[in-house]
């Protein structure tokens, strides 16, 4: 059978695609913005700067347009370091272990929807941005910010609508990352966000004198055998692929707090 | 169009093909699917049998079942527009005038420079920066009261510049006293004018002479020459048509009003009278849905090939279906709509002037909340009958307070057939031109 087709603006709105649940229209979102339940909002964010296309959750730039200027051209591969300023990749310091010294942990991208809100007051603008490509060469290039919102019919103050701009996502590219949600939640959400089925620290054994020993619950490596170390080591963790091509083997019921239990017994 | 085709069936639905397949117009929220015959089948053997539990059924089963909170009166609306009565008089004597030939049936009365200012006050004052008012010039004749009227727009472009309020304004003339410095001061102020014309020659003058018995139309056009040939871009020209028996031949008004350079050409049929003097009846009714059908068409073809043609009942029905406009009132009146008399006092709208029933304040004191409330609540769709079980109550709303108190509702069928129309149009242009319905719905 053809399927109903919304056709005005109140159907579309409405509209719920057969076998899908109320829950599934826009009205009834979730507004989880990392990455969100029915949108990634993060997306919004990787064509905000006209030229260049950005990671949606990295100040990493993933491609530029065929027709931008030379020096925007050189922007591939390399690290978003301000913009206007402000900084959005930043050397994050502090303590690895409870009590223990501070040191730096390594650098990080800011959350883009914090770290670029006060250039959403730009639009139209050109703003300075700082690039590196990992060494101390830095470079400046100026590049205009898109408009966030559509122009409404109207100029002056009526001149943004609560409509997303067109320019800054592709047909699709708002959901593309959610095809996967659950995967993506269980890696982006940690710090005890999670009750019982995703925990931070497994396997845990207490000792008097040097406090708990276990597991990182996104270890690779978390048999009975495996040193007990709570590692964040990137290369020890599962990532999006492993969790996403084969969650069924990688991850395990947790009982008790453990999850390295026997998965072939009982 | 007959009264078979559009007649209320169940409350829930509309069903209605016109030539792209069937499609459904559901009620709460104005939603327009396109449905697959099969499904058109329950649907309308649902509404055959005016079974209303398997209309329910039917819309819950395929997810058409939206909850839009129509049920409550919207409470203390804010007023946001005010038309001024500033003339009480008039210089024509229209046969079917609501105003009564522009007194209300009473003393000739002009509009007060203090009352005007009070009035433009309690608009702008009331409204936060940033906001949108309208100001609505009516009468009677306005331009019989020109000092106040300009006195009053350059006191309201003042104040809302001190308080970064946005003014619209308005006009509703017989033309007749147009000149060619109005024409500039209108263009200045970015005016909508909407100029009352019945018919093309002495179509227009049977029913809009002037006192004295003297015809009115070339007058009239002589008069708008400067807003038709020098009008700057900041100014709309409109006409309207009030359709009585006597001037049933729209197409022909429709293509001449264009062609003469109107920005926009309405239609609206006389439904209440004070005398009952050239209202319209059921085949008279039967007659304008016809001819409105035919302009329809003429609009249909031109706007699918590209070619702007203003039918104005056109344009907004397609603009509130694209929109899926859903209202439980059939207008702002008595919410944020009041029309103020030449004395200051505020009524429901322009047409309930003098009417002490429908009294809702007046500018100095401002809306009387509890007049308001009451108003609200009594007019409400869903009070309405036979409204509230009509497939067409929140796009029609329930018709003019005026005509409904004044007449009852005599047009119903009328309305539907509109509507019906229209419907079969959306959704040819929605296949055709979508690109118009999504430029158009921006609009206002």
């Amino acid at each position: 059978m053809e399927p109903i087709a919304p056709r005005n603006l109140t159907a579309q709105l409405a509209y719920r695609a057969r076998g899908n649940p109320p829950g599934t229209t826009p009205a009834s979102s979730v507004g989880n913005f990392y990455p969100g339940l029915e949108l990634d909002l993060r997306n919004l964010w990787r064509r905000v700067f006209a030229g260049i296309e950005l990671h949606e959750a990295v100040a990493l730039v993933l491609a530029v347009d065929d027709d931008a200027p030379p020096e925007v051209q050189a922007l591939v591969g390399e690290i978003l370091l301000t913009v206007d300023g402000h900084p959005v990749w930043i050397e994050v310091t502090g303590p690895r272990e409870p009590g223990g010294a501070s040191e730096s942990l390594g650098n990080w991208s800011l959350e883009w929807s914090n770290a670029l809100a006060d250039i959403v007051h730009k639009a139209g603008q050109e703003v300075r941005c700082t690039f590196t490509k990992g060494d101390d060469d830095q470079q400046d290039v100026s590049l205009r910010v898109r408009q966030i919102f559509e122009p409404g019919p109207e100029g002056g103050e009526d001149a943004r609508t609560a409509v997303l701009s067109r320019e800054l996502a592709q047909p699709g590219e708002l959901t593309q990352s959610l095809c996967s949600p659950w995967q993506n939640d269980f890696i982006g959400c940690g710090c005890y966000y999670w009750a019982a089925s995703r925990p931070d620290y497994v396997n845990v054994e207490f000792d008097e004198a040097d406090g708990s020993r276990g597991h990182n619950w996104l270890q690779r490596d978390r048999t009975p055998a495996t040193p007990k170390f709570y590692t964040l080591r990137q290369a020890d963790l599962l990532q999006h692929a492993d969790i996403i091509a084969g969650w069924e083997d990688k991850l395990s019921f947790v009982l008790k707090g453990r999850d390295d239990h026997d998965r072939d017994g009982d | 169009m007959t009264a078979t085709v559009t007649e209320p069936r169940v409350r829930g639905y509309h069903l209605f093909d016109g030539g792209t397949g069937p499609h459904i117009l559901v009620s709460e929220g104005s939603l327009v699917y396109a449905i697959p015959p099969e499904v058109r089948e329950l649907f309308e053997d649902a509404a055959a049998a005016r079974d209303e539990t398997a209309a329910s059924a039917l819309l819950a089963r395929f997810g058409l079942d939206v909850s839009v909170g129509l049920d409550e009166a919207p409470g203390e609306v804010p007023l946001r527009s005010i038309s001024l009565a500033i003339a009480q008089t008039c210089n024509l004597s229209c046969t079917y005038c609501y105003a009564e030939q522009g007194d209300f049936g009473g003393a000739a009365k002009l509009m007060s420079e203090q009352v005007a200012h009070a009035a433009v006050e309690r608009l702008v004052d009331d409204a936060a920066a940033g906001e949108q008012v309208t100001i609505a010039f009516l009468g009677g004749e306005p331009l019989a009261n020109r000092r106040v009227l300009r006195s009053a727009t350059e006191h309201a472009a003042a104040r809302a510049v001190e308080r970064g309020v946005r003014v619209g304004y308005s006009i509703t003339t017989n033309g007749t006293l147009v000149t060619p410095d109005d024409a500039e001061f209108f263009a200045r102020h970015g005016f909508a004018v909407t100029v009352s014309l019945d018919g093309v020659g002495a179509v227009h003058d049977r029913l809009r002479p002037a006192r004295n018995g003297r015809p009115t139309y070339d007058r009239v056009l002589r008069r708008l020459e400067p807003l038709l040939s020098e009008r700057r871009r900041t100014m709309n020209l409109s006409a309207r048509v009030t359709v009585t028996p006597r001037n049933l031949c729209l197409p022909e008004t429709l293509d001449e009003f264009i062609s003469l350079g109107f920005d926009s050409v309405g239609f609206s049929p006389m439904l209440s009278s004070p005398t009952g003097a050239d209202e319209m009846a059921g085949t008279d009714l039967t007659a304008m849905l016809e001819q409105m059908t035919a302009c329809a068409e003429r609009f249909e073809e031109r706007v699918g090939s590209g070619v702007p043609y203003p039918f104005l009942n056109a344009v907004n029905a397609l603009r509130e279906i694209h929109r899926g406009t859903h209202r439980p009132y059939p207008c702002g009146a008595g919410a944020g709509y009041m029309g103020a008399s030449a004395d200051g006092e505020l009524f429901a709208c322009h047409r309930f002037v003098g009417d002490d029933e429908r009294k809702m304040g007046d500018v100095l004191t401002g809306v009387d909340p509890a007049r308001q409330l009451k108003w609200l609540d009594d007019r409400h769709v869903h009070r309405q009958q036979p409204c509230s079980g009509c497939w067409a109550r929140y796009l029609c709303g329930g018709g003019c307070h005026h005509e409904v108190i004044g007449r009852g509702r005599p047009a119903c069928d009328y309305i539907r057939g509109w509507l019906h129309h229209c419907l079969c149009m959306y959704a040819r242009l929605r296949e055709k031109r979508p690109e118009y319905l999504d430029m158009m719905a921006r609009g206002r």
